[in-house]
C-alpha cells in the first residue's frame, strides 16, 4: 500500500465515521456556494433575457439619428440627452438606402390605475410617446385593439394595464404631469414581454405627444430609420451623416440597442448582482470562520489518533495530508452540492419573480462555466484554506500526546496576541480617523474598517474571557448552578468561543452597519427637512429620474390661490453644464421660493434675478471663485449657451440646491415641464388639517399627487432607506443563519467532548430540563459575546460610513444610533443562539447516563 | 428526607433480573438478585469481574432499571419512577463516588461539594457541609480546581460531595480503584468514618478484598446471583472467599461448550472494567 492511499484511506474513514462533526462545514460550503451560484446565474440570465428583449423589439430599426449633446450631472447613471427636430425625419427619409424614417417623441407619462392610485413611479420610468405608425420601427407590438387614431386615444403597455387593472375601452387620466384625459384602444407587448422590465409605456397619437410631452411642437428625442433591404446598417449611418445638421448624431441600431441594454444593465442589473455578490462574499467570509472552526476543534479532539498515528511512524506530511484531504473531500462534495443548489435557487426565483410582479423574462437559465467554475474555485479555497492551519497544527502532534489525558485546546490569549490585537485596533481607529477626518479619502476609510475587523477577530480571544466573565455573572445569579456551569463552560476554551463568536460578530456588524447607516440617512432627510423647509405641507410626486412624472406646474399656481394659503412655490429641475460639469438646476419663483424654504442668510437680490441672472448657495459660490455680480457661462442640453450674472447668495442648499434660475430663464432650454414638490405654507390662523384638506382637494384634479405634512414629508423621503435596509437584512439572514450553524455545530462537538462531564452531571441528579438549559444558556452566552462584538464594530463601522459619506458630498451628514432597531438586532441575536443550542441541547439530554460515565 | 423502611433497609433490590440483549446474544447480567443495604452500615459488594456486581449497584441507585424485580431507596420504589423523579430522587437522597471524574472540572472544590444542592436549588445544611469539609481535610484547597488536587484529593472531594445532602445512601464504584493504596486507605477510612460516627449508609463495590475489608459487611456476587454474605470482612477472609468463587467459576468455565460467547463472562455488566472497544457494544 503506497503512503498517499493510506493518507487517502486514513481520511476517508475517518470523515465516515465523524459525518456528523462536518454537518455544520458542509452546510456552510453549501449554502455560501449556493448563494454565489445562485447570483452569478441569475445575473447572466437577465442579462441575457434583456439582451434579446431589446434586440427582438428594435430588431426593425436600422438607424437612431439624436442630438450629439448630453449632460450628466454627477451621482446621475443616465444624462439628459437635447431635442432633435422631428421634421428631419422627412429629409432622412430621402437619403440613399432609407427605407422609412419616423420621429420618436419621448418624454414622461404617468398612468392613473382604475383605483385611481398611479401606477408604477417607484424607480422604472414611466415613459409616453408617440405611437410609431411604422409597425417595424415601433418597439413596441400591438397585442390587442388598435393604434390610436384621435386625440385621447392610447395604447399601453400590458404589463401596466395588468397593474392598473386597465381594459380596452377604458377612460384614466395620465399625468404628463398636467392631467391628461385619455381612452385606452390598444395594448402593447415589448419584444415579446409585456413591457420594458418594471416600465410602463404609454403610446399616444403624434399630435397628442407634441402637445403634452414637448414644450415645443415639432422636437423629438431622436428620429428611427430602417434601411431599405440589402443595406447594411454601418453603410445607412454613413450616409445619413451628411444629411444631418450639426449637434446631431446617427448610431446603428445594434448600438442603440446595446446602450438600452447597457442602461437596464448598468443601473439595475450591476448594481444588483454586485449587492448580491457582496452578501454572498459576507456569507462566504462568515462561512469561513465557521469551518476553521471546527477543522480546529476536530483536530484537536483527534490529537491522540493523530499522536499515535505519529507514534506508529506516519510522517507529518502524512498527517496534515490527511486532515487536508479530508477538507477537500468535504469541500468538492459541499462546493458540488452547493452549485446545483444555486443553480435551483436561480430556477426558483425565476419561477417566483413574475408571482411577484417582476418581469422575468421566460427562457433558459444561462449556466455559464464562469458562474459555475467560480464559485467550485470559491468553495474549495475556503473549506481547504480553513482547514490549512488546524491540518498543520495537526501534523505537529508529538507522539507523545498520545499518552497525555485531554485533548481540547484550552490555551488562553497570548501575551502576543493581546500586543497585535491592540496594535492592529489602534492602527485601524488611526487610519480610520485619519481617512474621514483629516484627509477624505474613501480608501483609507476602508483600510482602516478591514483593520478594525481583523483587530476583532484576532483579539476576540483576549476579549472574549472579560467580556463573558461579565455576562455570565448575572446568568449564575439568576439560573442558579445551570447558570453558573454555563458560563465556565463557554469561558473553557477563549478561542474556540471567540472563532465561533466571530462569525456572528460580522453577520451582526453587517447589519448593524447598515441599521446605523439607513437612520443615519433618515436623520439626514429630517434635519434637511427641518432645517430647510419652512412650508406648512408638501405636495411631491417622484420625478422623471425617480421614474414619476412629476407635478404639473400649473399646480403651484392654482394651490397659491387658495383662501388657506399663504404662498406656494414649486421647484422643478433642470439641468446645465458649467465649466464642464454637468448641475442640477432649480427652476422656481425665487421670491416665492424664500416664504416656502429656509434658505438661510441670502445676500443679493432673488426679485432680481430676471431672465440671465441666477442665484448661487454660498457653498458653490466660494468653490467656484464666484461673488455677487460676477458672470458664468451655462451650456444647456439643446446645445446652447449663455452667461447668467450671479445676483443673490443663500446660505442653506439642502432643498434648493446649488444653482437657482426662474422659470423665464429656463424657458427657452426645457424640456417637458414638471415640479418635484409644491411647497405650501398657511396664512396664520389655519389649521394644518383643515389647510391640507383644501390643498389635497385642488391636487385632486392634478392626478391626485400626495399632500404631506412636514413630518410625513421628511418620512417619505425616507421611505427607499426602509425598503433597502428590509433588502439587505433578508440578504444577511444566509450569513445570520451560517454564523448559528457555527455555533450549533461547535456545541454539539463541545457536548461530545463532555459526555463523561454531562453524565456525571446526571447522575448526581441535574435534570435533563436542567442539562438542556445549561447548553442552551453556553450557546446564548456565546452569542452574546459575537451580538455584542457586531454591534460594537458595525456602529464603528456605520459611523466611519456616514463620516466617509460626509466627506464625499456636500450634504451635512447626521450620525443616529438608533436605539430600537439595535435592541432588535440584539434580541434576534440572543434568541439566535438559543435556537442555535436547541439541538446540541436535546443531544446531550438524550446522553444515557450509564455510558456516559463508562465510556473511557 | 432520611427515611428508612421499617425493614430498616436504606436500599433494596428484591428478585432483580437483568438482561441485556436476546436470543443468542442474551446476558443475564442480574439473575434474581435480592438484597437488602441496611441502614447505617457499610456494605461492601464484590465478587469476580463480570458478576454484575457494577450492575446491581446501577439498578439500586436508580441509574439503571430492571428488566424485572424492584428496587426502592428508603421505601421509594423506582420501578414507578419517570426520567425527571429518578433524577430528582438520586439528586435529593443519594450519594455517588465514581472510580475516577467525579468532579466538574469547571467548579471549584466547595462548588463540585455542593453542586447536588445548588443543582436542586436549596441551601444545605452549612455546618455538615463545613464538618466535611475538615474530614476530608480540603479546607485550604475550596477555591482550587479539580485540575490542582491530586487523585486521592479528588476523590476526597468526591466523598463529601456524595455526603453533602445527607442522602439515604451513598454508592460507590470502585473508589479506590485509580488510586495507590494509601490515598486509597484514606478513602476507605473516609467512608467509614462517615457510616460510624454519623449513621450514614454506604454501598461500595469493589474487586479488592482489602477495599472490601473496611466494610461491615461483604455481599458476594457470581454470576448474576447472590453467592454469600459476610459480616465483619478481613482481608484475608474476603480474598479466601473470592479465590473460591474464582475456583468455581473456573470450573464452569471449563465444562462450558466450545464457542460460548466471551461476553457472558466479561460482558457489558461491568462496563467500568471493561476495554473500550467492548464498552462501545454494550447495550443503552
Amino acid at each position: 500500500m503506497s503512503s498517499a492511499s493510506a493518507t487517502a484511506r486514513i481520511s476517508l474513514s475517518s470523515l465516515r465515521a465523524h459525518k456528523r462533526r462536518f454537518a455544520g462545514t458542509f452546510s456552510a460550503v453549501l449554502l455560501g456556494v449556493s448563494f454565489l451560484t445562485g447570483t452569478l446565474v441569475m445575473g447572466d440570465t437577465l442579462r441575457a433575457s434583456f439582451d434579446s428583449m431589446f434586440a427582438g423589439a428594435t430588431s426593425g430599426t436600422d438607424a437612431v439619428v439624436r442630438s450629439a449633446d448630453t449632460i450628466t450631472t454627477p451621482g446621475e447613471a443616465q444624462g439628459v440627452r437635447g431635442p432633435v427636430d422631428a421634421g428631419l425625419a422627412t429629409r432622412i427619409a430621402q437619403a440613399p438606402g432609407v427605407a422609412a424614417a419616423a420621429a420618436n417623441i419621448q418624454g414622461s407619462g404617468q398612468l392613473v390605475g382604475a383605483d385611481g392610485e398611479p401606477i408604477g413611479g417607484q424607480g422604472p420610468p414611466t415613459l409616453a410617446g408617440n405611437w410609431i405608425e411604422d409597425t417595424r420601427l415601433n418597439p413596441y407590438r400591438l397585442a390587442e385593439g388598435r393604434a390610436p387614431e384621435r386625440s385621447g386615444e392610447v395604447v399601453v403597455n400590458r404589463g401596466a394595464a395588468a397593474t392598473g387593472d386597465l381594459k380596452i375601452g377604458d377612460s384614466t387620466v395620465l399625468r404628463t404631469p398636467d392631467p391628461v384625459r385619455v381612452t385606452v384602444v390598444g395594448l402593447a407587448t415589448f419584444g415579446g414581454a409585456d413591457g420594458m422590465s418594471q416600465s410602463t409605456f404609454t403610446g399616444m397619437t403624434r399630435a397628442d405627444a407634441e402637445k403634452y410631452l414637448t414644450p415645443t411642437p415639432g422636437e423629438a428625442a431622436s428620429i428611427l430609420v430602417r434601411a431599405e433591404p440589402g443595406t447594411e446598417q454601418r453603410d445607412l449611418v454613413d450616409a445619413l451623416t451628411p444629411v444631418l445638421p450639426k449637434g446631431v448624431e446617427a448610431i446603428t441600431g445594434e448600438a442603440a440597442a446595446a446602450e438600452n441594454t447597457e442602461m437596464i444593465s448598468g443601473q439595475f442589473l450591476d448594481l444588483f448582482t454586485t449587492f448580491l455578490l457582496v452578501f454572498s462574499g459576507v456569507a462566504l467570509l462568515v462561512a469561513t470562520f465557521s469551518i476553521h472552526n471546527t477543522f480546529a476543534i476536530v483536530v484537536a479532539q483527534r490529537t491522540r489518533e493523530n499522536a499515535l498515528l505519529r507514534a506508529l511512524g506516519a510522517a507529518r506530511r502524512q498527517v496534515v495530508g490527511a486532515a487536508l484531504a479530508e477538507a477537500a473531500a468535504v469541500a468538492v462534495v459541499a462546493s458540488t452540492a452547493g452549485l446545483l443548489g444555486g443553480i435551483g435557487v436561480a430556477a426558483g426565483l425565476q419561477a417566483l419573480f413574475p408571482a411577484l410582479g417582476f418581469p422575468f423574462p421566460e427562457g433558459e437559465l444561462v449556466i455559464s462555466g464562469l458562474s459555475l467554475g467560480l464559485p467550485l474555485l470559491v468553495g474549495t479555497v475556503v473549506c481547504l484554506g480553513s482547514a490549512l492551519l488546524p491540518a498543520v497544527r495537526a501534523g505537529r502532534t508529538a507522539p507523545l500526546a498520545a499518552l497525555r489525558e485531554t485533548a481540547v485546546d484550552q490555551s488562553g490569549a497570548s501575551r502576543s496576541r493581546t500586543v497585535t490585537g491592540l496594535a492592529l485596533a489602534v492602527t485601524a481607529v488611526a487610519t480610520t480617523l485619519a481617512g474621514v477626518l483629516l484627509t477624505p479619502s474613501i480608501w483609507l476609510a476602508a483600510t482602516g474598517a478591514v483593520l478594525a475587523l481583523a483587530a476583532f477577530v484576532v483579539l476576540g480571544p483576549v476579549a472574549s474571557t472579560a467580556v463573558l466573565r461579565v455576562l455570565a455573572r448575572p446568568l449564575g445569579r439568576l439560573r442558579g448552578v445551570t447558570g453558573a456551569l454555563a458560563g465556565r463552560n463557554a469561558l473553557r476554551s477563549p478561542k474556540r468561543t471567540a472563532a465561533t463568536a466571530s462569525a456572528l460578530m460580522i453577520g451582526v456588524a453587517v447589519v448593524a452597519l447598515f441599521t446605523v447607516f439607513g437612520a443615519s440617512l433618515k436623520a439626514t432627510m429630517d434635519q434637511t427637512v427641518d432645517r430647510s423647509f419652512a412650508g406648512d405641507v408638501a405636495i411631491s410626486a417622484p420625478s422623471f429620474g425617480a421614474g414619476g412624472s412629476g407635478l404639473s406646474p400649473a399646480l403651484a399656481g392654482r394651490v397659491a390661490e387658495l383662501p388657506e394659503v399663504e404662498s406656494a412655490v414649486g421647484l422643478g429641475r433642470g439641468v446645465a453644464e458649467v465649466d464642464g460639469t454637468g448641475r442640477q438646476l432649480t427652476v422656481t419663483d425665487p421670491v416665492a421660493l424664500a416664504k416656502g424654504l429656509d434658505l438661510g442668510d441670502v445676500r443679493g437680490d432673488l426679485a432680481a434675478l430676471g431672465a440671465d441672472g441666477l442665484a448661487l448657495s454660498t457653498a458653490e459660490a466660494e468653490a467656484r471663485g464666484l461673488a455677487l455680480g460676477d458672470r458664468t457661462e451655462l451650456a444647456f442640453t439643446d446645445g446652447s449657451q449663455a452667461t447668467f450674472t450671479v445676483r443673490a447668495l443663500y446660505e442653506q442648499p439642502e432643498l434648493a440646491g446649488n444653482y437657482v434660475l426662474t422659470r423665464e430663464a429656463w424657458a427657452p432650454h426645457r424640456g417637458q415641464d414638471s415640479d418635484t414638490v409644491v411647497a405650501v405654507t398657511f396664512k396664520d390662523g389655519v389649521a394644518v388639517d383643515s389647510g391640507k384638506a383644501a390643498v389635497e382637494k385642488t391636487a385632486a384634479a392634478y392626478g391626485n399627487p400626495e399632500v404631506q405634512t412636514r413630518d410625513a414629508y421628511a418620512q417619505s423621503s425616507a421611505g427607499g432607506i426602509d425598503m433597502m435596509l428590509t433588502l439587505v437584512y433578508a440578504l444577511l439572514a444566509l450569513a445570520v443563519l451560517i454564523a448559528l450553524l457555527g455555533i450549533a455545530n461547535t456545541l454539539t462537538l463541545a457536548v461530545h467532548e463532555r459526555t463523561r462531564e454531562l453524565g456525571l452531571l446526571r447522575a448526581v441528579g441535574q435534570t435533563r430540563a436542567q442539562l438542556r438549559a445549561m447548553v442552551r444558556w453556553e450557546s446564548v452566552l456565546v452569542a452574546a459575546f459575537g451580538t455584542a462584538g457586531g454591534l460594537a464594530l458595525g456602529g464603528f463601522l456605520g459611523w466611519v460610513l456616514v463620516q466617509a459619506s460626509q466627506g464625499s458630498g456636500d450634504t451635512d451628514f447626521a450620525f443616529a444610533v438608533p436605539p430600537v432597531q439595535l435592541a432588535v438586532v440584539a434580541l434576534v441575536g440572543l434568541a439566535a443562539g438559543a435556537f442555535a443550542g436547541w439541538r446540541p441541547a436535546r443531544r446531550a439530554a438524550r446522553l444515557d447516563v450509564l455510558r456516559a460515565i463508562a465510556t473511557e | 428526607m432520611n427515611t428508612t423502611d421499617a425493614g430498616g433497609a436504606a436500599a433494596r433490590v428484591v428478585d432483580a433480573v437483568k438482561v441485556y440483549g436476546s436470543g443468542d446474544t442474551e446476558v443475564r447480567a442480574l439473575d434474581g438478585v435480592t438484597v437488602d443495604f441496611p441502614a447505617g452500615r457499610f456494605t461492601a459488594i464484590m465478587g469476580p469481574s463480570g458478576s454484575g456486581k457494577s450492575t446491581l449497584m446501577h439498578c439500586a441507585a436508580g441509574l439503571d432499571t430492571l428488566t424485572s424485580g424492584s428496587a426502592a431507596i428508603g421505601g421509594t420504589e423506582l420501578g414507578t419512577l419517570d426520567d425527571r423523579r429518578l433524577t430528582v430522587l438520586r439528586r435529593d437522597r443519594v450519594g455517588f463516588v465514581f472510580q475516577a471524574f467525579n468532579l466538574l472540572p469547571t467548579l471549584t472544590v466547595a462548588e463540585n461539594i455542593t453542586l447536588p444542592l445548588d443543582l436542586a436549588g436549596v441551601r444545605g445544611d452549612a455546618e455538615w457541609i463545613d464538618a466535611l469539609v475538615d474530614v476530608i481535610g480540603l479546607r485550604d484547597r475550596l477555591h482550587h480546581r479539580p485540575s490542582e488536587l491530586s487523585g486521592g484529593q479528588q476523590q476526597r472531594v468526591a466523598v463529601a460531595r456524595a455526603f453533602a445532602g445527607r442522602p439515604d445512601v451513598v454508592f460507590a464504584d470502585e473508589p479506590t480503584g485509580n488510586l495507590d493504596s494509601r490515598s486509597g486507605a484514606e478513602v476507605l477510612g473516609l467512608l467509614g468514618r462517615a457510616v460510624r460516627q454519623t449513621a450514614r449508609t454506604v454501598v461500595m463495590v469493589t474487586h479488592d478484598p482489602v477495599a472490601a475489608a473496611h466494610a461491615d459487611e461483604v455481599v458476594f456476587l457470581a454470576d448474576g446471583r447472590l453467592v454469600d454474605r459476610m459480616q465483619d470482612p478481613t482481608a484475608e477472609r474476603v480474598l479466601d472467599r473470592m479465590k473460591a468463587l474464582d475456583g468455581a467459576l473456573d470450573g464452569a468455565l471449563d465444562s462450558a461448550p466450545d464457542g460460548a460467547p466471551d461476553s457472558a463472562l466479561d460482558g457489558p455488566r461491568d462496563a467500568s472494567e471493561i476495554p473500550d472497544h467492548h464498552a462501545q457494544g454494550a447495550p443503552s
